[in-house]
C-alpha cells in the first residue's frame, strides 16, 4: 500500500505545483520556494513526518520534504545546544542531498552536453 | 517619425538558421542550415557569433564583394552588451556600429542606414543580426538544463543569423519608406506574454505610418508583424479595430506564426528573437516579392525590451515597433 500513497502524496504535490503554473503568474521558481515554505510549516507538530510515515518515498522526495528537513534538524540541535543550535542544525539533514547533487552534477557535465 | 526614401535598395539577402527552423514551413528558403544547436563550436554563445558571422560571409559571397569595400555595419544580437555582434565585428574590419532593440533590430539598422545611403553618407552596408535558443533562454528565462515549464503564451527564441545589404544601386526591391516607432509601456509584467507588451507598439507605429503617409491598408498586400506570436497577434488586430479603427485581419501576418508549424513544433506560440522577422522577410517574403506575388509589404519588427534585472525588481516591459515599407520596383 506504500507504493500507492507514495504515488499519491507524490502526485498530488505535483498537481497543486500545476494548478499554481496554470492559473497565475507565478515561475516555478516562485513554486518551488512556495513548497519548501509550506514543508518547513508542516514539520509544526510533527505533521509532516506522519506523511513520511504513510507515504514513504512519496513524501521525501519533493522539495516539500526538503523544508521539512531543514527545520527538524535547526529544531533538534536547538534542544541540545539552544538559540544556537538552530543555526548549527539547519543544514544537518539536507547537508547529504545537497552534497550528492553538487557531486553528481559536477559528474554529469563532465560526461554530458546539453542538447537542446 | 516617418522618412520617405527615394534611392535607397535591398540588393541581397542571406539566412542561416538552426535546427528548429529547420524543421518548420519555411525549410526550403534559407541559404544555410545547422542541424544542432552548437554548430561545431564549443558554446551556444560562440554558435550564435559563427551564425551571424557565417550569414555575413553568405552575403558577400552573393555580392562577390570583399569586407573592405563596405562602408558600414550596423549589427545587434540579445546578448549582454551585444557581444556576438563586437566578435563578428572584430573578424571583418568594417567600421561598425552596435545597437540593441532586441527583437526589432534588424528594422533599426536597416532604417538607420536607408537614412544615410539616402543623405549620401556612404555608399552601401552591412545590416545583420543573430540571436540563439539556447544562449537566449540562459540569459532571458531559465537555463535549459533547469528544465522550468512554459506557459503556451510563452515564445520561442529563434536560432540563426541574418544579413542585408542595402545601397543605392537599382535592384527589383527598394525600401520606400520607414517610421520609428515610440516605446509603449501599458504596464505588462509578464515575461512570458511578450505578445501582450508589443501589440500596443506594433499598432502605434502602424497607426503612425499610415497617418503620416496619407495611407490606408488598401496599400499594401501584406502587413508583417515581428515575433507577437498566436496571442499576440489576436491583441494586435483587436486592439487596432477598437482603439485606432483600422482593420488589417485580411494582409495580416506575423514572422513568429510563419517560421513553425505551432501544430506540429513545441514552440509555444511561435517564434520570437531578432532573427525571427529577419528570416521570414529575407528567407520566404523577399522571394516571393521576386515572384511579385507581394508587391507593397509592410515590415513591422517588433521588440520586447525587457531586462531580467528590472524584472526581478517589479518593473515592466517597455516595447517599440519599427515600420519599413518594401516595395517591388516595376
Amino acid at each position: 500500500m506504500t507504493y500507492l500513497y507514495a504515488f499519491l502524496f507524490a502526485g498530488a504535490v505535483c498537481l497543486i505545483g500545476q494548478v499554481i503554473l496554470d492559473n497565475t503568474k507565478l515561475t516555478p521558481g516562485h513554486v518551488t520556494s512556495l513548497f519548501v515554505i509550506v514543508g518547513a510549516f508542516l514539520d509544526i507538530f510533527n505533521i509532516y513526518d506522519k506523511f513520511v510515515l504513510w507515504a514513504g518515498g512519496g513524501a521525501l522526495v519533493p522539495i516539500t520534504s526538503f523544508g521539512h528537513l531543514l527545520i527538524h534538524g535547526a529544531l533538534d540541535k536547538a534542544q541540545e545546544y539552544g538559540i544556537m543550535g538552530l543555526a548549527m542544525g539547519m543544514f544537518d539533514l539536507t547537508a547529504s542531498g545537497i552534497t550528492a547533487a553538487i557531486i553528481i552534477a559536477f559528474f554529469i557535465t563532465l560526461i554530458f552536453k546539453p542538447k537542446n | 517619425m516617418t522618412f520617405k526614401y527615394n534611392h535607397v535598395y535591398l540588393n541581397a539577402s542571406s539566412t542561416v538558421v538552426g535546427p528548429n527552423e529547420n524543421q518548420g514551413p519555411l525549410k526550403d528558403f534559407f541559404d544555410k542550415k545547422f542541424s544542432d544547436f552548437y554548430a561545431g563550436e564549443k558554446s551556444w554563445e560562440q554558435a550564435e557569433i559563427k551564425m551571424m558571422a557565417t550569414s555575413i560571409n553568405i552575403l558577400l559571397h552573393k555580392l562577390k564583394k570583399a569586407p573592405s569595400s563596405i562602408d558600414l555595419l550596423i549589427a545587434g544580437d540579445l546578448l549582454d552588451q551585444i557581444a556576438p555582434s563586437s566578435f563578428v565585428a572584430a573578424n571583418l574590419k568594417i567600421p561598425f556600429l552596435g545597437i540593441y532593440s532586441a527583437c526589432a533590430t534588424m528594422a533599426e539598422a536597416m532604417i538607420i542606414g536607408s537614412n544615410m545611403l539616402e543623405a549620401k553618407q556612404i555608399n552601401n552596408i552591412i545590416c545583420a543580426t543573430s540571436s540563439h535558443n539556447l544562449s537566449a533562454e540562459k540569459q532571458f528565462r531559465y537555463p535549459s538544463e533547469y528544465g522550468a515549464p512554459k506557459p503556451k503564451t510563452a515564445t520561442f527564441t529563434a536560432t540563426g543569423g541574418a544579413a542585408a545589404y542595402l545601397s543605392r544601386v537599382k535592384n527589383h526591391i527598394k525600401i520606400e519608406s520607414a517610421t520609428i516607432g515610440k516605446v509603449i509601456d501599458l504596464g505588462q509584467k509578464d515575461a512570458n506574454h511578450t505578445g501582450a507588451a508589443m501589440a500596443p507598439a506594433a499598432a502605434d507605429t502602424i497607426y503612425t505610418h499610415f497617418k503620416n503617409l496619407k495611407r490606408n491598408i488598401n496599400h499594401y498586400d501584406l502587413i508583417l508583424t515581428g515575433d507577437l506570436g498566436l496571442y499576440g497577434k489576436e491583441i494586435l488586430i483587436n486592439y487596432l479595430k477598437e482603439e485606432y479603427q483600422i482593420d488589417i485581419e485580411k494582409k495580416y501576418n506575423d514572422c513568429g506564426i510563419m517560421l513553425y508549424d505551432l501544430d506540429k513544433q513545441n514552440v509555444g506560440a511561435g517564434a520570437s528573437g531578432p532573427v525571427s522577422s529577419a528570416l521570414v522577410t529575407f528567407g520566404y517574403i523577399i522571394k516571393q516579392m521576386t515572384k511579385k506575388k507581394f508587391k507593397k509589404v509592410l515590415l513591422v519588427a517588433t521588440g520586447a525590451l525587457f531586462s531580467p534585472t528590472f524584472l526581478f525588481q517589479s518593473k515592466t516591459i517597455p516595447a517599440v515597433a519599427h515600420a519599413i515599407d518594401l516595395e517591388v520596383v516595376e
